[in-house]
């Protein structure tokens, strides 16, 4: 299934797809250079001589790129095909370059920059040109035998579209929440309150409805007739499919899965999540923002959100689609899916590192034949290292934060704000956010395997 | 259509009085006029109980039934359903005095008078009472019906709506009378029970042979209910003990102990029994052992690499040696033993109903391995 036809039979498969993606993606730009020049809302970049280098004219000149494109991807001649993809060594170059620890970091810091300058992301025109580009990429990727095979999949073609989606939605709040922070340091009410006019159920919203009902019926029935159902073979208790993967919206959790014990990411993670969306309410103390979109008057609760929605669940949601391959070992883009790829990992727990290695002796063990609550008291002295770590980031960081700078502005407000009980809630779900990515450095970068493991009785963390 | 959808409260109620004929526009006016100050005070009056609430529809019923309008109607209900029906105007009372003549109904009457005064020395009343203040005569329906809209709107109370509903009902709960309940009526008196042999009817004589036998209908049908729920248990309780086993048995031979070479990792029984056979050296010592191959971390089923000569889980990546130890990914301990021993004729027998723990120090039990 992964990538293992000759060029020119493969080219041929996806010639049909790839030609009318491009044509699709200049009738898009056309659309909007119709649109730009019809409503007048064209804006002159340059101007030189008589030509006036206008935003309209720059869809355009898009449009009749990916015209251009289009016929080049329905010929099969694979020289010619080459222009249009990314060069095999950039391609074995990025591969080599994708590791768990460069991908997160990536997207953290792409995420980041797209933060901080969001004013200028955000607009239009450039958010227009992001959209063409990572399509663009897309295409070129297309050719790539290995990233067509992962991408088409029946499985993940909706992720595909989500990560498209995705980024729609959050461009579509945050051009909102920009415009609205520009607002409000004029002294201007918020554009939420300016659209104050009520419309009727019938017939605007009931049309509404009926139109989006049909349009998505329709959708489905394409869909479905398209891409044939994910069906695998009969289940087995003795077989499991490799690599096996949980449904797209749980992959993050499974992801979560490899870095911790099952009852710690199946149960005990996934419940704080829950709690923690259900305590906002009681913990949020800023009035502000309540009906319309602003990043400046929330900007803690927003990079908070943000960073546990995009960067804790939507990247890892992409990672364990796109990059995690059979033993569900980490893959590039344009890597083949090897089942027999080696990957030395050897994690060792905090007490090994601890007993072992930092003071050299052997792990204390309970004497042959000793009662229960001898042997729970050498566990409880052989993992006491994580023990106090993990108790002491939860009790003695809380106040640290409050008390040390950097933070110490945002946390001391909140203290005072919130009083100690809702401080201490408050930061104690914070910490536990952050734990995940904590533990999945450790995990990367001196193979940490639990901070407490006590596997006798298990109980690991 | 288009003009019937326009058509307002104020119009709708119009129309109504025109179908009416006017004829209660004299008894609709004082009505109508006691409404609204009562809707404006409702959290005022909620203590009383339901016979007090029950006075003003009662002294407007008997006024003139048949000339009831609408408005009237609504008027009434709305007293009943606002629950302070009691009359504030001094006029009314007078009225309602006169009709129904009962002495409770007169302290109702005066603890309301005091209540009208209390708030009209108010300054939140008057723009609410100003339609009660006006001579019955001059209230048109306009005005009625802006003292209805004024009115505190129904539906759920908010927080912030709430201090100011209920403050006025701690301040004046004391100066309410409540007045005495009224008698019951003949029909609502509870007749003493007949009981079968008193009276010997058909349905009588069944229910005393029932409860000559049983109890009581009641207590035949929980006896029943009972008996039903302990069958079902017990059915459950036999289907936890199938007639046949269709499942491998627990106990089966794999083959002669040297078969197998050093080192080697036995498949054919995964596919059957979900076990591998191993000789291998643990811990320096050479034996045959049977690993469960189900994984530690979340129960999928490793897969042995023989290049690598690894276990290597599909679903999160961990990975095992040949013994079984763990040593990558998230799985927080080792691959499970089956029992296993030298049966009679000499072959390996393995026996999946007992399982060895490694952590739990049970690898050491002479049941979990052969010594080669």
């Amino acid at each position: 299934m992964h990538g293992h036809l000759p060029l020119d039979e493969f080219l041929v498969q996806i010639r049909g797809f790839l030609g009318s993606y491009y044509v699709a993606l200049a009738t898009m730009n056309a659309i909007a250079a119709l649109y730009l020049w019809q409503t007048g809302k064209s804006k002159i970049w340059l101007r030189v001589g008589p030509i006036e280098l206008s935003s309209s004219l720059a869809c355009l000149a898009a449009s009749g790129l990916f015209l251009l494109v289009s016929p080049i991807a329905y010929s099969v001649d694979p020289s010619l095909v080459d222009v249009i993809s990314i060069p095999k060594p950039l391609r074995a170059g990025l591969d080599k370059a994708m590791t768990p620890v460069s991908y997160s970091i990536g997207t953290f810091f792409v995420l980041a920059v797209l933060f901080v300058g969001r004013r200028w992301f955000s607009r239009p025109e450039i958010a227009w040109t992001g959209l063409n580009l990572s399509l663009l990429l897309m295409g070129f990727s297309m050719t790539d035998q290995n990233f067509a095979s992962v991408v088409t999949k029946p499985d993940n073609v909706p992720i595909v579209g989500l990560v498209f989606l995705l980024g729609f939605f959050t461009w579509l709040a945050t051009r909102r929440a920009v415009l609205n922070d520009e607002r409000a340091a004029r002294g201007e009410p918020p554009l939420e309150a300016l659209d104050s006019e009520k419309v009727l159920v019938w017939p605007d919203l009931v049309y509404t409805e009926l139109i989006c009902m049909v349009a998505l019926t329709a959708l489905m029935l394409l869909w479905a007739i398209g891409l044939q159902a994910p069906l695998e073979e009969p289940a087995s208790a003795m077989k499991t499919p490799n690599p096996s993967k949980a449904p797209w919206y749980f992959l993050g959790l499974q992801e979560m899965l490899v870095y911790y014990d099952p009852w710690m990411a199946g149960v005990v993670l996934p419940v704080t999540v829950i709690g923690g969306l259900m305590a906002i309410p009681y913990l949020d103390f800023n009035k502000l923002g309540n009906g319309y979109y602003t990043i400046t008057q929330r900007r803690f609760a927003y990079v908070t959100f943000q960073f546990g929605f995009l960067v804790l669940w939507i990247t890892l949601i992409v990672m364990g689609t796109f990059l995690r391959g059979p033993n569900w070992n980490f893959f590039g883009f344009y890597e083949t899916w090897d089942a027999h790829k080696v990957e030395a990992l050897n994690n060792v727990d905090l007490s090994q590192h601890f007993w072992i290695s930092l003071l050299n002796r052997p792990m204390p063990k309970a004497p042959e034949n000793s009662d229960l609550l001898v042997k729970i008291v050498y566990v409880v002295f052989r993992e006491l290292p994580g023990i106090a770590l993990i108790a002491g980031y939860f009790t003695v960081l809380p106040p640290l934060l409050v008390i040390f700078p950097p933070f110490s502005a945002l946390f001391r407000n909140m203290y005072l704000k919130m009083g100690f009980l809702r401080y201490m809630v408050m930061s104690n779900l914070l910490l536990t956010m952050a734990l995940l990515p904590i533990k999945m450095v450790l995990r990367w970068t001196i193979n940490l395997k639990y901070f407490i493991a006590i596997p006798e009785y298990l109980l690991n963390f | 259509m288009a003009d019937k959808k326009k058509l307002s409260v104020e119009e709708m109620l119009a129309a109504c009085r025109k179908q009416d004929g006017g004829g209660g526009a004299g008894a609709t006016a004082p009505q109508a006029q006691e409404d609204p100050s009562s809707q404006v005070t409702p959290p005022t009056e909620s203590t009383p109980t339901k016979a007090t609430k029950a006075t003003p529809a009662a002294a407007a019923k008997p006024a003139d039934r048949a000339k009831m309008s609408v408005a009237e109607m609504l008027a009434a209900a709305r007293g009943e359903r606002s629950e302070s029906a009691k009359p504030t105007s001094p006029a009314v009372p007078a009225r309602s005095e006169k009709e129904a003549g009962a002495v409770e109904k007169a302290v109702v009457a005066k603890g309301a008078e005091k209540a009208a005064a209390v708030k009209t020395a108010k300054p939140a009343a008057p723009p609410v009472g100003s339609p009660s203040t006006k001579s019955p005569g001059t209230l048109d329906t306009a005005s009625i019906l802006s003292a209805v809209r004024s009115a505190a709107k129904p539906g759920p109370v908010s927080k912030s709506e709430a201090p100011a509903r209920t403050k006025p009902v701690e301040e004046k709960s004391k100066k309410i009378v409540v007045p005495p309940m009224p008698e019951k009526p003949a029909y609502a008196v509870a007749r003493p029970m007949s009981t079968a042999a008193t009276t010997e009817t058909r349905r009588g004589f069944f229910a005393s042979v029932n409860a000559k036998i049983v109890g009581s209908s009641l207590a035949l049908g929980f006896a029943s209910l009972t008996v039903t729920h302990i069958l079902w248990v017990l059915g459950l309780a036999r289907f936890m003990f199938p007639n046949i086993l269709t499942e491998p048995p627990t106990r089966f031979k794999v083959g002669f102990p040297d078969v197998l070479g050093l080192g080697q990792v036995d498949e054919r029984f995964k596919a059957q029994f979900g076990v591998w056979i191993v000789k291998a050296e643990y811990e320096g010592q050479p034996q045959i052992f049977a690993i469960k191959s189900v994984c530690t971390h979340l129960g999928c089923t490793p897969n042995w690499l023989e290049a690598e000569q690894k276990f290597k889980c599909p679903c999160h990546g961990s990975g095992f040696y040949k013994d079984g130890v763990n040593f990558e990914g998230p799985a927080p301990r080792p691959l499970e033993r089956y029992a296993i021993r030298i049966s009679d004729d000499g072959q390996l027998e393995v026996d999946k109903s007992r399982v060895f723990h490694e952590e739990l120090g049970q690898w050491k039990d002479i049941s979990s391995f052969v010594p080669v």
